[in-house]
């Protein structure tokens, strides 16, 4: 063969295979980008402009999971530092580059929420108090953000909605938005046992007895009569007798 | 037929000898397995996270020490045998040039698989040690116990395995591939590990070219449409984080990009046959 035809049968044999494939790339990048992101995930170019040139590069070139991994390290080495800033800089950078990683935004919304938060309102050095309150309420705020996105980016696991209810809950006192969270986790099929009582937990700290009784009694009838011992449902039967109580009670303390 | 296959096999038996005979890959795998091994000292972390981390970096060891390999050892497949003259004794046997080619890719990608198994059983290692020491400690109760030893031993591991181990041989082909049309070494290196890089990106291309309509002048339209039309899409290999992640990913998904990948080496080996038949030796 000529080497001219050699060359001119490859690239012939190239671009027709080019003009076939790229049908199939388009279909298989949009069903593992839907899997994947939902139907906006971050673009490579997203991607470079946020992240350093280093991490662009590993992360571009195939080693996502390691350059996230490097800015979860990087946090935890700023965390030590209490360098919040850059906590929330690398946590965020994470968070973009491995979105269905479920336990970054986990860590990452602790770090927030928690870590950042308490040492805003407690070892900042700032002398007045509401101006620590503030701060503080800024970095909760923060780390509801993270988990808020977090949901959306992995919706099929309990685990981010539970955080989210714990935070509504522990960092933020808003008991029903806790309880909307737990029941959104339990819907996911892999919450732990115990999270389902939280519920009944979270509408009586708002403040809803009747509905927490409610809630508790429709859990205990729907375990059956022979119910699993992990799902404990004597402590079910504890708390529908309590509520039973302290409701009649108040009923009474009304007709007074 | 059996003829064809018998030469193609000899080849590869050869090129696979070769392979093991070079120092530089047992110094490699050595190194991929230290870092594997190195990997289970991330301990300030949930055990989610240190899971994650070691098969993060296990595949990543795998990815890297294969994707030298390939390219040292496909980047001497052809050019070295024209400098040593020894593939003018190969080839003035019964042997077709195309059977050369695909006999040396076969070899070279035997040698890569039996590393990305010889690595990936030492990433499993790995995990079932981390295993161990996490089920060993105090107070664990048994859903904890449950995850973890859901975390360590994953059976869609092997769901990430086989992808690593396409897109090396993808590689593989674009080295066997260059090394048909160059004369060095080095140029082989370089032009797959250009390849491989731009590969990452060649979905944006595809994207710029076909999608989003920003680009509309010609010249770097034609750029693009050569760099959608002519490079791998190495992005559609990131399945694998997501199997990392411990997320779903349906072997009906896995089975495409295989699909893809062997279809994809078939063309670039029957383009290096092409090219190779009209070199001039």
């Amino acid at each position: 063969m000529k080497p001219i035809a050699a060359v001119a049968g490859a690239l012939v044999l190239l671009l027709a295979w080019g003009g076939a494939k790229i049908p199939w790339e388009k279909a298989m990048a949009r069903d593992q980008r839907k899997a994947t992101y939902g139907f906006s995930g971050p673009t490579t170019v997203a991607i470079r402009e946020k992240v350093g040139q280093g991490l662009a590069l590993a992360a571009l070139g195939g080693f996502r999971g390691l350059a996230a991994n490097a800015l979860m390290l990087q946090a935890h080495g700023a965390w030590e530092e209490q360098q919040w800033v850059r906590v929330r800089s690398a946590l965020e950078l994470a968070t973009m580059l491995q979105p269905r990683v479920a336990v970054f935004w986990d860590t990452a919304s602790w770090h927030l929420a928690w870590n950042a938060a308490v040492a805003a309102e407690k070892y900042s050095g700032e002398s007045s108090e509401t101006k620590r309150k503030i701060e503080a309420r800024r970095w909760v705020e923060a780390g509801r953000d993270l988990l808020e996105r977090g949901t959306k980016a992995v919706p099929e696991k309990a685990l981010l909605f539970q955080r989210l209810g714990d935070l509504y809950w522990q960092r933020l006192g808003d008991y029903q938005e806790a309880a909307r969270c737990y029941r959104e986790a339990l819907s996911k099929g892999d919450a732990p046992p115990y999270l389902e009582r939280f519920v009944g937990y979270a509408l009586e700290k708002a403040g809803d007895k009747q509905g927490a009784l409610e809630y508790f009694k429709d859990l205990r009838r729907e375990m059956g009569d022979a119910p699993s011992q992990v799902r404990r449902p004597e402590v079910v039967e504890r708390e529908i007798t309590r509520l039973e109580k302290e409701t009649a009670e108040k009923r009474v303390r009304k007709i007074k | 037929m059996i003829g064809c296959l018998r030469r193609i096999s000899a080849v590869a038996g050869n090129t696979f000898l070769e392979a093991v005979r070079q120092k530089v890959f047992a110094v490699l795998l050595v190194f991929a397995l230290v870092l594997i091994g190195g990997a289970n000292y991330f301990t300030e972390f949930s055990f989610q996270e240190q899971f994650k981390f070691l098969k993060d970096l296990g595949y990543a060891a795998i990815s890297l020490t294969g994707l030298l390999v390939g390219l040292l050892g496909a980047a001497q497949l052809i050019p070295g045998e024209i400098e040593r003259r020894t593939i003018l004794t190969a080839l003035c046997r019964p042997l077709r040039r195309w059977e050369f080619v695909v006999g040396k890719y076969f070899g070279l990608t035997t040698y890569l698989a039996l590393m990305v198994v010889i690595m990936a059983l030492a990433v499993w290692g790995v995990l079932g040690w981390k295993e161990g020491q996490f089920l060993r400690a105090e107070g664990l109760d048994s859903e904890t116990a449950a995850t973890i030893r859901a975390e360590a031993m994953d059976p869609r591991l092997l769901q990430a395995v086989l992808l690593v181990g396409a897109k090396l041989a993808v590689v593989a082909a674009l080295a066997v591939f260059f090394s048909t049309i160059a004369t060095s070494t080095t140029f082989v290196m370089a032009m797959t590990l250009l390849v491989y890089l731009i590969g990452h990106l060649q979905s944006v291309a595809r994207e710029q070219w076909l999608e989003t309509g920003e680009v509309t002048r010609w010249t770097v339209r034609i750029f693009l449409a050569g760099v959608a039309l002519l490079v791998p899409d190495f992005n559609l290999y990131n399945l694998i984080d997501e199997i990392v992640a411990g997320n779903v990913v349906v072997w009906r998904t896995t089975l495409e990009v295989l699909g893809y990948s062997g279809v994809y080496i078939g063309v670039l080996l029957a383009a290096a046959a092409c090219m190779f038949e009209g070199r001039d030796i």
